[in-house]
């Protein structure tokens, strides 16, 4: 037994070397590059494979210096290598006397003199030079030399800065972040304009070496936090990320749950504020969507717009905000509980008019509420899917078989439609994605639970939820908080939004040091002195 | 013992969740007839009285388990039998409070389902929830907490609204005299639910900071108190003391009562909502101290690896300790305050705290000596 | 993780999927009862009469046809020893399960009150899970529960439900009726010093109600009306009060919610009509002598809703002078009221209860004896205040000018 036990060991070693085998061989060869610039220019097309992208230019306005360009079509700035690589050198090269002495003197001045931009760089190993070709810069190669320059010139085609399509908002900036990393960090840049606002940029991937950097704010974000963000974003070692939903499977705390532990926002303006409040975001390099840890369960029932309009409105649109979660997440177990466990909790009236609505109707109410409710779904994700010009076409089908013929038919009746309609619409009020597609999920866990066990299995699946909630951490932070554990001094930004004179303290993410947000006495007032009242008004007001 | 730490406002809020539940719910010192709430009240003064026992315990050994200070205290064997019988009680504890739930549950609204499947489903989410352990419960208290009080503040609205209270019922005050009141609260309330407060030694040693403990405790004994003084007084004056003792359940018989506009009646669900979240923290609790408990006298590493098996013992004697309601309740107001509350909740804990207090005299003494 | 929570899910799940719902009631398989009227036969068991709601025809929707064609409820009726007898048979009916969350209203035959008492019919009713205790009972006056259960009303289409919004508006307007629920009775029954009084209904016109022709004229020839309050004693009817004595009992049991009280003025009759608008009755019992007394107090408050004879309501005076008629005939109401009472040896409005609130020790004496011996000596003090506080939109009535 324990030596079947050690070769079985082995073989499952064995297999772990081979795979880590084949994710080396996606690296680049670790070599010095050649003095020889033929050589060079050879390597290159075999790692590359000629790939036809590839760009080759070779310089030889000079009688005697075999000067070569190299940069990959399309992602870089065909404008900034003509007018300050090409013509730069061949305006300022000129014949250089005992040309083989002195190269290296002549490289020098290249780098030094020639080259007009803001960015160059020496490498002489291959395997920096082909990163840097690849993220869109420039190879210069001098032959005689075994160092390459290389000059940043990314550029190309990206779509510019729009307004986001997932989060919009009435009131507040129009602007949404873009594919771009560079884009996108100068966007938050620009409203936090201050040095201690720190970006630490990394390539995560073997194979698609993305971009990914961490911005927080010295001295307010929670070191040990960033720590460990730091921490887990390091230790992922996967071939590629296409997009930040990679990361947030990677690195968030518990795998098993439906709800979000890291939020996800398109807006700058949201990204900027949660900054400011200690957070820390990853932006990813190619997709808009930006992570912000820790996230907290409340956090997703907030918008960016209850920052802007005024308190009382914001408090009472998050009061509906609640409710519309809760109706998304419970309408429809209600109604199976209620009329078939709890007829007598009805109005008697209601209950004789749901009655006669149901007479016909030939299935039990889950299976009637199951029906709809699927149909529903298919509908919604055909909405997603089918290209725009047909989406309406879907609506026109889904509203006519579903909110006429089936009732006409008698196979549903017109109080489940009306439930399901609410429901629906309830859930698209929610401002995260995120969080309401976990709803949608559990709707169907309580719609189960309702049917077996009406309002008591209701309850279990309630409590069982909030167990569950309450066993969750975002990096270390206790997903319910500031409700659980209670913290009375950030209660104001929950469910109900204190005036923002009145967010004197930051949230308190475990530990943090500058909790202090604001001076004292920022409430507002009409002015003390009457002097800066007209005499006009004086008159007309005497008090 | 796992490693966790509760804060100060997530004890007070289990002590007054655990206090209320099922003592709600019942005709609680219904045997005082009119006096009922002077009984809870006099209950609740003799509840500081143990309370301050069982905190003066906690003192002496702030961050041990009862089931190891007893074996301070008592020496290794004695010390350790009685924390294994203390864990049992515990555990029966939490069975006879599932029992409670599932009649309840039962004669409510489900008649037609089987006990053992209503005490399954509550049981799978009381372990889930101990496995998770003490930070999770303390949490899920705090956001059960606001809930409870939301309700009950609704409810208490729409009562008053609905004008069915009639404050004559209360009346006659004292009719026979102060004694019969004081033999409800020798015999009932003084154990259920003041003296129940003894599972809390179990949770003390987690509080983060051991100097609040007595202010949270007499303040959470105090709500809790008054709280159920309030719900008494509401059943009796909305239903009349008749009704209220002839009722299994007189608040749900009084939210039953409520009828606003016509429309508002029939609110049972309030009831049913408000029954499961407390009788929740009521069980997860006895049930999480007699885990840990185990787990402490046998020196499990992993407590909640003891969740599974001890959650489905407690699940079989909630099912077996009774035939019938009227055998279940007659057994709680009966038998067990005289055999399992009166040791267990008042005489032990006084005996180790005298021997505890003779103990660190002597040790006093014997270091002063020795300094001398 | 994965694998513990898959211990915990596997039960979970083969639990919901497998046990089935046992306590499911599909809305398509109940018969919603509406009202239930209880007799009893020649044969001494008790009858049982259910009146269900067809909801079909109640809603009409646009398939049905506004429910003319047919009747809005089905009465079924069984026989049995027991109530819980009576509706096990009377499912044997149905096709449905009889279902009481809903009912509204309990009528009780006059034979079943007189002779049994209504006592042994409210355990059943007590101790269903599914029955409200807020239920309003009535007494059948006159007829059997049957006859009134079967009688099909219209404007309210389900005539459980026009019973009740009947009683709930002639106590709101005429003050004679009462709104008495299931738990009001109970509490009476079991108070000792205080006996319970139910409202009478009665059915005229006879069998021609059931017909569907009743609900189709626009003068129904049966109707259902609300007839006297009945008076019990230890649990059996004995006395019915109608009228000005019935209004009377109202008073005492501070129920009046809005009345209407006419005074004779320049000699002309019942020519001044008081609108009451808010009251209130105080209850206290004293003793005096050795002797039990109950002084009670009315405060009345409302408007002149009528003159049919000519007074100047702007000289405060006359409003004084009417005041005191006013107060002369609530008192004259409320003395008949409680002489109707003590005639009956009933302790209806919990005078003996309240002695028991305030005065415990002296209770002890009485207690035994109260109903028989005490209460119908029992001096009652009736004082009346009552408050004329507008006089509607004119002040003198047009008829003082047509000379």
């Amino acid at each position: 037994m324990p030596i079947k036990i050690h070769r079985k060991r082995n073989k499952k070693l064995s297999k772990k070397e081979r795979i880590q085998k084949e994710v080396s061989t996606f690296n680049i060869p670790d070599e010095m590059l050649s003095d020889s610039l033929k050589e060079n220019v050879e390597q290159m097309k075999k790692v590359t494979g000629n790939s036809s992208d590839l760009k080759i230019r070779e310089l030889k306005g000079n009688d005697f210096v075999n000067l070569t360009a190299v940069y990959i079509d399309g992602l870089v700035n065909n404008q900034f290598i003509n007018e300050f690589i090409i013509e730069t050198i061949f305006n300022n090269i000129e014949p250089y006397p005992d040309l083989e002495e002195n190269k290296e003197d002549l490289f020098e001045r290249i780098y030094a003199e020639v080259v007009a931009s803001g960015e160059v760089q020496k490498f002489s190993n291959w395997k920096s030079v082909l990163q840097e070709l690849m993220g869109g810069s420039t190879v210069l190669l001098v032959d005689g030399i075994s160092t390459a320059l290389v000059v940043d010139t990314r550029g190309g085609e990206t779509r510019s800065v729009e307004e986001p399509g997932s989060q919009v908002s009435i009131r507040g900036p129009r602007d949404g972040f873009t594919e771009s990393i560079q884009t996108n960090i100068s966007l938050i840049r620009r409203r936090i304009q201050n040095p201690n606002l720190w970006v630490e940029t990394m390539k995560i991937g073997k194979v698609t070496q993305t971009s990914v950097a961490m911005m927080y704010l010295n001295g307010i974000a929670n070191e040990e936090i960033v720590n460990e963000v730091r921490k887990r974003l390091k230790s992922i070692d996967i071939d590629s990320i296409l997009e930040s939903g990679y990361i947030e499977q990677l690195i968030e705390d518990q795998t098993m749950t439906t709800f979000p532990t890291l939020f996800h926002t398109e807006r700058p303006d949201s990204t900027a504020g949660n900054i400011l409040e200690g957070r820390i975001a990853i932006i990813v390099d190619g997709t808009p969507f930006v992570l912000i840890a820790p996230a907290i369960f409340i956090q997703f029932f907030q918008a960016v717009e209850d920052y802007y309009a005024r308190f009382d409105i914001a408090t009472s649109i998050r009061f509906l905000r609640v409710l519309t979660f809760t109706i998304s997440l419970v309408a429809p177990a209600l109604y199976i509980a209620v009329t078939t466990f709890h007829q007598e909790m009805v109005p008697t009236r209601l209950i004789i008019a749901i009655s006669a609505q149901r007479d016909a109707v030939p299935f039990p109410a889950f299976v009637e509420a199951l029906l709809m409710e699927i149909t529903f779904e298919i509908l919604r994700e055909a909405g997603i899917r089918l290209p725009r010009a047909v989406g309406s076409t879907v609506s026109i089908v889904g509203a006519l078989v579903i909110g006429q013929a089936a009732v006409q038919a008698g196979i549903v009746s017109p109080a489940m439609v009306i439930i399901v309609s609410i429901t629906a619409i309830a859930s698209f009020s929610t401002p995260s994605y995120a969080i309401a597609i976990s709803a949608r999920l559990i709707r169907f866990l309580f719609m189960l639970s309702a049917a077996t066990f009406g309002v008591y299995g209701i309850a279990l699946v309630f409590i069982f939820m909030l167990v569950h909630l309450c066993s969750l951490r975002s990096f270390g932070v206790p997903y319910m908080a500031p409700i659980a554990p209670l913290s009375p001094s950030n209660l104001g930004d929950t469910i109900v939004r204190f005036p923002i004179w009145a967010f004197t303290q930051r949230p308190r993410l475990i530990g943090n040091k500058n909790n202090k947000r604001e001076g004292p006495h920022q409430k507002p007032g009409p002015p003390q002195s009457r002097s800066l009242k007209t005499t006009a008004d004086d008159q007309g007001d005497t008090s | 013992m796992e490693k966790a730490k509760i804060d100060a406002v997530q004890l007070f809020v289990l002590i007054v969740l655990f206090e209320l539940g099922s003592a709600m719910l019942i005709p609680l010192a219904i045997d005082a007839d009119e006096n009922a709430w002077l009984a809870i009240l006099l209950g609740m003064a003799f509840g500081f009285f143990l309370f301050l026992i069982y905190h003066a315990l906690y003192k002496y050994y702030p961050d041990m388990l009862p089931t190891q200070y007893m074996q301070k205290i008592l020496g290794k064997y004695i010390g350790w039998a009685l924390g294994f019988a203390y864990s049992i009680y515990f555990m029966y504890a939490s069975a006879r409070v599932l029992r409670d739930f599932g009649e309840m549950l039962l004669s409510v609204a489900y008649r037609e389902t089987p006990l053992f499947i209503v005490n399954l489903l509550l049981m799978f989410l009381i372990m889930y929830t101990v496995y998770q352990g003490i930070e999770v419960l303390a949490r899920t208290g705090e956001i059960l907490f606001s809930l409870l009080y939301l309700f009950a503040i609704t409810g208490f609205i729409l009562i008053v609204a609905s004008g069915l209270i009639d404050i004559t019922h209360l009346k006659p005050v004292l009719e026979e005299g102060i004694l019969p009141v004081l033999k409800v609260v020798v015999t009932e309330t003084i154990y259920v639910p003041f003296g129940e407060m003894i599972v809390f030694t179990m949770i003390f040693p987690y509080l983060n900071n051991p100097k609040v403990a007595r202010k949270i405790g007499i303040s959470a004994i105090a709500l809790s108190g008054i709280n159920l003084t309030i719900v008494m007084a509401v059943n009796i004056t909305v239903l009349g003391v008749d009704l209220t003792k002839r009722s299994q359940f007189p608040l749900l018989t009084t939210i039953q009562s409520i009828q606003i506009a016509n429309f508002l009646e029939r609110l049972d669900v309030f009831f049913v909502l408000a029954l499961i979240m407390t009788i929740f923290i009521k069980i997860t609790l006895y049930f999480y101290a007699g885990v840990i408990g185990m787990g402490n006298l046998f020196k499990v590493e992993k407590v909640n690896q003891l969740v599974y098996p001890l959650g489905l013992v407690v699940l079989l004697i909630s099912v077996s300790i009774a035939s019938s309601i009227s055998e279940h309740i007659k057994e709680g107001l009966k038998v067990v305050p005289i055999l399992l509350h009166l040791p267990f909740q008042i005489i032990i804990p006084l005996i180790l705290l005298g021997i505890a207090f003779l103990k660190s005299k002597k040790k006093s003494k014997g270091s002063s000596a020795s300094d001398a | 993780m994965i694998r513990k929570l898959q211990k915990l899910l596997v039960p979970v799940l083969s639990v919901l999927l497998l046990s089935g719902c046992w306590s499911k009631k599909e809305l398509n398989d109940l018969a919603l009862v509406s009202a239930i009227g209880l007799d009893k036969n020649e044969k001494g068991k008790y009858v049982g009469s259910f009146q269900i709601v067809n909801p079909g025809n109640v809603v009409g929707g646009e398939n049905t046809g506004g429910g003319s064609k047919s009747p809005p409820v089905t009465v079924y009726t069984a026989e049995g020893n027991n109530l819980v007898g009576v509706s096990r048979n009377a499912s044997a009916h149905v096709s449905r399960i009889l279902y009481y969350a809903h009912t509204n209203i309990v009528v009780i035959g006059e034979e079943i009150a007189r002779e049994e008492g209504i006592m042994k019919l409210l355990d059943a009713l007590d101790r269903d899970p599914n029955f409200r205790i807020t239920t309003t009972i009535v007494i059948a006056h006159d007829a059997t529960a049957e006859q009134l259960i079967n009688t099909l009303t219209p404007i309210d289409k389900i005539p459980a439900n026009k019973i009740l919004k009947m009683l709930r508006s002639t106590e709101k307007s005429s003050g004679e009726h009462l709104e008495i629920k299931t738990s009001d009775v109970l509490e009476a029954l079991v108070t000792k010093g205080k006996e319970p009084v139910v409202t009478g209904i009665r059915a005229t016109g006879g069998k021609i109600g059931m017909e569907m022709e009743n609900i189709q004229r626009t003068e129904p020839s049966s109707a259902i009306e609300a007839n006297g309050i009945a008076i019990f004693k230890a649990g059996k009817l004995i006395d019915w009060a109608h009228g000005r004595s019935a209004r009377g009992i109202v008073w005492v049991l501070n129920r009046i919610k809005e009345a209407d009280v006419s005074v004779d003025w320049n000699n002309e009759k019942d020519s001044i009509v008081f609108e009451v608008i808010r009251q209130n009755t105080k209850v206290t019992p004293i003793i005096k002598n050795g002797d039990p007394e109950i002084n009670i107090h009315v405060e009345v408050e409302g408007d002149i809703g009528e003159m049919q004879t000519a007074a100047d309501l702007n000289n405060p005076e006359t409003i004084k002078k009417i005041e005191e008629k006013i107060n002369k005939q609530i008192k004259n109401e409320v003395e008949k009221g409680i002489a109707k009472a003590q005639e009956n040896k009933s302790d209806i409005f919990g005078f003996g209860d309240s002695f028991h609130n305030n005065y415990p020790n002296e209770w002890k004496k009485y207690e035994n004896e109260w109903n028989d011996t005490y209460f119908p000596e029992l001096k009652v003090n009736v004082t009346v205040q009552s408050f004329i506080r507008r006089t509607g939109l004119r002040t003198k009535p047009f008829l003082s000018n047509t000379k």
